[in-house]
């Protein structure tokens, strides 16, 4: 898509004027540094330290960092909600406290703030109206995404009966109302059974091929591996390591092989042949499946049988 | 209750004559608060971010405003009113003050009647438990609002939707006002309920078995209860709702060509005496505010429902009242009557000049609806200088006369008409019917009579609109005493439920400056701050009035340090302190500190200005200038308040 294309796209609401804007570079900062400071004005934590990042159109960019190094605080500041103690944060290259950039931007908290009493289509039209979307497009908007988090069933429930990954399914729909281009997330799949962080991730995937941009973060370094193009870590604020995934954990010295249906006598005829070629064998084995695979499939398995108990061999025959 | 008269709107915002009009001070004060905003605004920035980066973080925020006020969406803002008022009504606090309210009205009831003047008791108790109900409930809602958002956060996912902050503040105040606004209209609706069910009632009169009315043996003349001057004998009614009238039977005299009297239903007989027929009409005596139509048929007597309540009174009272003493000459109070000597003027009576003369302006018939009689209402104090007799009652002469226009002195002709005459009725409240029509004379401009006939008090008397009762006391070594306010013009009435309406809107407006306030309080201060703030300033505002009828520069005894001086040194008030540099300074002083009390009034709003429920209670109109003045304080005073909330929350981390 041109600039031009881009501003036209957006509208009178978001005007561009800054010259140097590259409409792919959905979020810069530039020295984002954050204090907290007390009452009377004394410095209490120095949450984030001169962070500079560009995140590019179509990207699903991570932040991780272990509790309290600012992951948080760089969203928020991001969002407008902190103002940054110094330097800058630009938002499809506006500064961040301006509300006309929220047109394009969902947000999903780390816990879902969201008005108890309401049920989930009254969470959604509120949030909808915000966007001063009219009735219809509303309506439809509602349905769909109520669809898509599968809380169909209790959509006339108040949120406060909710339990907690029903919360954080609705906290994504409410974060998806207005069809954003860019969607921040922090901690999405906190709370979310393993069915729930798969659904998450294969949100964020949809989401990518939809050329939209997500920013995450999360602790939980496997949903970051399985989804991030690009990553940064923090620690007590500062940047420690930033780049492609693939990059970052590829092991460039060792080779892995998966066959099916392999005889046992194959190995050792293997081994031999990676010792020909000066290799070291590290493990030939079977692989064990990941305990999320597991799960996953036995829930697959209820739900197509449901009232039996799922067998090892119903799995073979579904995977 | 005295109701002063009231600057008319124009002059009260756009007049010159006492200190500024209100709009000039509005904005002079627009101006004040922009400029300290801007100063207060730097200096948090400079703290902040240092004095340069202070300019730019200002001129955003400045910069800011105007779109956040123009681009303002309704849906928005209709979204976030309606989310504040469900919140609000999930808080339970309206269910409470609706069931406080239920439990009064129902407990009240018992207590209230009985009382002197119910319609009184009623409607006080109804205005003023709706005005704390609903004050309290808005201060409640309004403060807890936008700080429960914070703490659970709940305004992360408001404040990341493209919402202004213009609508924050502006959707709460609307939906907290369109909530008050219903439960006003139902409180206001089942107090009127309320107020007319309690006051409907009725009596009976006692009988003897063939059906007369029994009349006491008492003579009337002596009793003291007569309210009529013709009754000739007396009786009473049975005891409901806690009172009893007194029943009189009048004797009605008149030519035998002259037409019956109007009210036939009440006639119980008529006889022929010579030329004159008498017609002897039952009565029944005002108490507490009303009375009832009682109404003579073969089958015995009936009385109706209550009279009389339900009023709204629109008096027209004199601009001025001049006393002049026995030979004549103008005084600014009346006669010294020893102790009596205070609230009231007296007139002495007999063959003397003594008199009081009501100046009378805006005299005109359709104020009065075109009456044919005119209401005169006078509440007279009465002294005598003769022991031992306290039941003749003292006669009151009336007289009016036309006031030329200034100019005029010289070509208009005077009229003035003969002297009405009548019994006074001490402590109590009279109402006399002044015929439109009075017999009296015409005099040129140089005093030489130049008529006499009938002539119309407005058409002749008071043809350019004003007016002049002169108030005589008739007997000899009797005084009678007035005040300005004593004497009235009773125009017609004005629609009781358009008054009621009217006094639920001071409430109304009440409602709004105090969810303003805070709404607008919440942006800066934790919720209990909030109501602390509020409520303090409702009560500074109640007494704004009287606060700043202190802080004037010429107080005596000086402000507040010279007052301190004059106390450790023990000087007199008016005793004058030497003129040092001293003084000097510590008059300066004073003077800045008065400046400042003055100026915390005028940012006040003025509670009492905005509450009508005096003029309700008493039953006196409330005027649509009266009406349009506490509009434009209130909604002066909550356009000031929404934006300081809107800048306070604006500048606010709303995540910190
Ligand atoms: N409102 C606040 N006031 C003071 N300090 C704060 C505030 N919010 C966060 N902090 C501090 O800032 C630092 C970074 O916090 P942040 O919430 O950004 O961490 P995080 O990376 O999101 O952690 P987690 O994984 O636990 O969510 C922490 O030391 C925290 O204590
Ligand atoms: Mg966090």
């Amino acid at each position: 898509m041109t600039e031009a294309a881009a501003a036209e796209q957006t509208g009178d609401r978001l005007v561009q004027t800054n010259p140097d804007y590259d409409p792919d570079v959905i979020i810069e900062t530039q020295n984002l540094t954050k204090v907290y400071r007390d009452f009377w004005g004394r410095q209490k934590v120095r949450a984030l330290k001169a962070l500079d990042l560009e995140v590019r159109k179509g990207e699903i960019f991570g932040l991780l960092g272990p509790n309290g190094s600012g992951k948080s605080t760089t969203i928020k500041l991001l969002l407008g909600l902190l103002f940054p103690t110094s330097g800058r944060a630009l938002v499809f290259g506006k500064d961040s406290t301006e509300t006309t950039k929220n047109e394009r931007i969902g947000y999903l908290p780390e816990e879902s703030y969201l008005y108890k009493f309401l049920t989930a289509e009254e969470t959604l039209d509120f949030y909808g109206r915000l966007f001063d979307m009219p009735s219809d497009v509303r309506q439809q908007r509602i349905d769909s995404l109520i669809e898509k988090v599968g809380l169909t069933w209790a959509k006339r429930r108040q949120l406060k009966e909710y339990s907690k990954g029903m919360t954080r399914r609705i906290g994504l729909a409410q974060a998806l109302i207005n069809d954003p281009d860019l969607v921040l997330l922090d901690e999405p799949t906190s709370g979310l059974d393993p069915l729930g962080t798969r659904e998450m991730k294969d949100m964020i995937l949809e989401l990518k091929s939809q050329n939209k941009t997500v920013v995450m973060c999360s602790h939980l370094l496997a949903d970051v591996q399985d989804v991030c193009d690009r990553i940064a870590i923090l620690y007590q604020g500062e940047l420690k390591e930033l780049g492609a995934v693939d990059d970052l954990l590829q092991v460039s010295d060792e080779t892995s092989v998966r066959a099916r249906g392999l005889p046992q006598e194959a190995h050792e005829e293997i081994a031999q042949v990676i010792r020909k070629h000066g290799g070291d064998v590290v493990a030939i084995e079977n692989p064990r499946t990941t305990l999320e695979e597991l799960f996953l499939n036995i829930v697959r398995e209820s739900e197509e049988r449901p009232g039996r108990r799922a067998t090892s061999e119903d799995r073979e025959q579904g995977s | 209750m005295v109701v002063e008269t009231f600057p008319e709107i124009m002059t009260w915002l756009f007049g010159w004559q006492d200190g500024p009009g209100a709009f000039y001070i509005f904005l002079l004060l627009v101006v004040a608060a922009c400029l300290f905003g801007l100063f207060f605004g730097y200096l948090v920035a400079a703290f902040r971010h240092g004095p340069g980066e202070a300019f730019y973080v200002v001129a955003k925020v400045v910069a800011n405003a105007g779109p956040d006020w123009i681009r303002i969406s309704p849906r928005r803002i209709f979204a976030i009113a309606r989310l504040a008022a469900k919140e609000a009504v999930r808080r339970r606090v309206i269910l409470i003050a609706f069931i406080i309210f239920a439990v009064a009205l129902l407990f009240g009831g018992w207590f209230i009647s009985g009382a002197d003047n119910p319609e009184r008791v009623y409607i006080n108790f109804v205005m003023w438990g709706t005005q704390l109900l609903i004050l309290m409930m808005v201060m409640l809602i309004s403060a807890f609002s936008l700080p429960d958002d914070i703490k659970n956060r709940t305004i992360y996912t408001v404040a990341t939707k493209p919402v202004r902050t213009s609508e924050i503040v502006l959707g709460r105040v609307l939906g907290f006002a369109a909530l008050g606004t219903g439960l006003l209209l139902l409180m206001g609706v089942i107090s009127l309920l309320f107020v007319w069910r309690g006051l409907s009632h009725s009596h009976e009169i006692s009988r003897a078995e063939n059906g007369e009315v029994v009349m006491s043996e008492v003579d009337p003349f002596t009793t003291g209860h007569r309210a009529s001057e013709n009754a000739v004998t007396e009786t009473t009614t049975s005891l409901d709702s806690g009172h009893r009238h007194w029943v009189e039977i009048i004797e009605d005299v008149r030519d035998k060509d002259a037409p019956p009297p109007v009210n036939m239903d009440s006639v119980i007989s008529q006889e022929t005496r010579g030329e004159k027929i008498v017609y002897r009409r039952l009565n029944v005596t005002h108490e507490g505010g009303h009375t009832h139509k009682i109404s003579y048929s073969d089958g015995g007597y009936d009385m109706s429902d209550a009279r009389g309540f339900f009023r709204a009174r629109v008096p027209l009272y004199a601009d001025q009242l001049v006393f002049y003493d026995r030979q004549g000459s103008p005084r600014r109070k009346g006669i010294s009557v020893g102790d009596q000597w205070g609230y009231r003027g007296y007139v002495s009576g007999g063959v003397t000049l003594s008199r009081a003369e009501f100046y009378f302006s805006d005299f005109t018939a359709n104020r009065f609806d075109n009456a044919d009689k005119l209401p005169l209402e006078l509440t007279l104090g009465v002294f005598r200088s003769t022991m031992g007799d306290i039941y003749t009652r003292v006669r009151v002469g009336l007289q009016f006369e036309s006031v030329p226009a200034e100019g005029d002195e010289e070509t208009g002709n005077r009229f003035r008409s003969e002297l009405l005459e009548f019994e006074s009725q001490e402590f109590d409240v009279q109402v006399k019917a002044i015929p439109r029509k009075l017999p009296g004379q015409v005099f040129a401009p140089n005093g030489e009579l130049i008529g006499s006939g009938i002539y119309d008090l407005f058409d002749d008397f008071a043809a350019n609109g004003n007016i002049k009762l002169i108030v005589r006391c008739v007997d000899e070594n009797q005084y009678l005493g007035m005040a300005r306010a004593d004497i009235y013009f009773r125009a017609a009435d004005q629609a009781y439920w358009w008054n009621f309406t009217k006094g639920y809107m001071g409430i109304w407006l009440q409602m709004m400056i105090v969810i303003s306030l805070g709404v607008s309080f919440s942006t800066f201060l934790s919720a209990p701050v909030t109501m602390l703030a509020t409520i303090c300033t409702i009560i500074f505002g109640f007494f704004s009035d009287a606060i700043s009828k202190f802080a004037v520069p010429d107080v005596e005894g000086g402000g507040p340090i010279e007052s301190l001086v004059r106390l450790i040194t023990q000087k007199n008030m008016g005793q004058p302190l030497p003129d040092t540099l001293g003084t000097q300074i510590m008059e300066r002083i004073d003077m800045v500190f008065i400046g400042m009390v003055r100026s915390v009034t005028d940012i006040v709003p003025n509670f009492s200005r905005l509450d009508f429920s005096d003029f309700l209670t008493y039953g006196y109109f409330v005027s649509n200038d009266r009406l349009l003045v506490a509009a434009c304080i209130t909604g002066a005073f909550c356009v000031g308040l929404v934006f300081l909330g809107y800048f306070s929350l604006k500048t606010r981390e709303l995540a910190g």
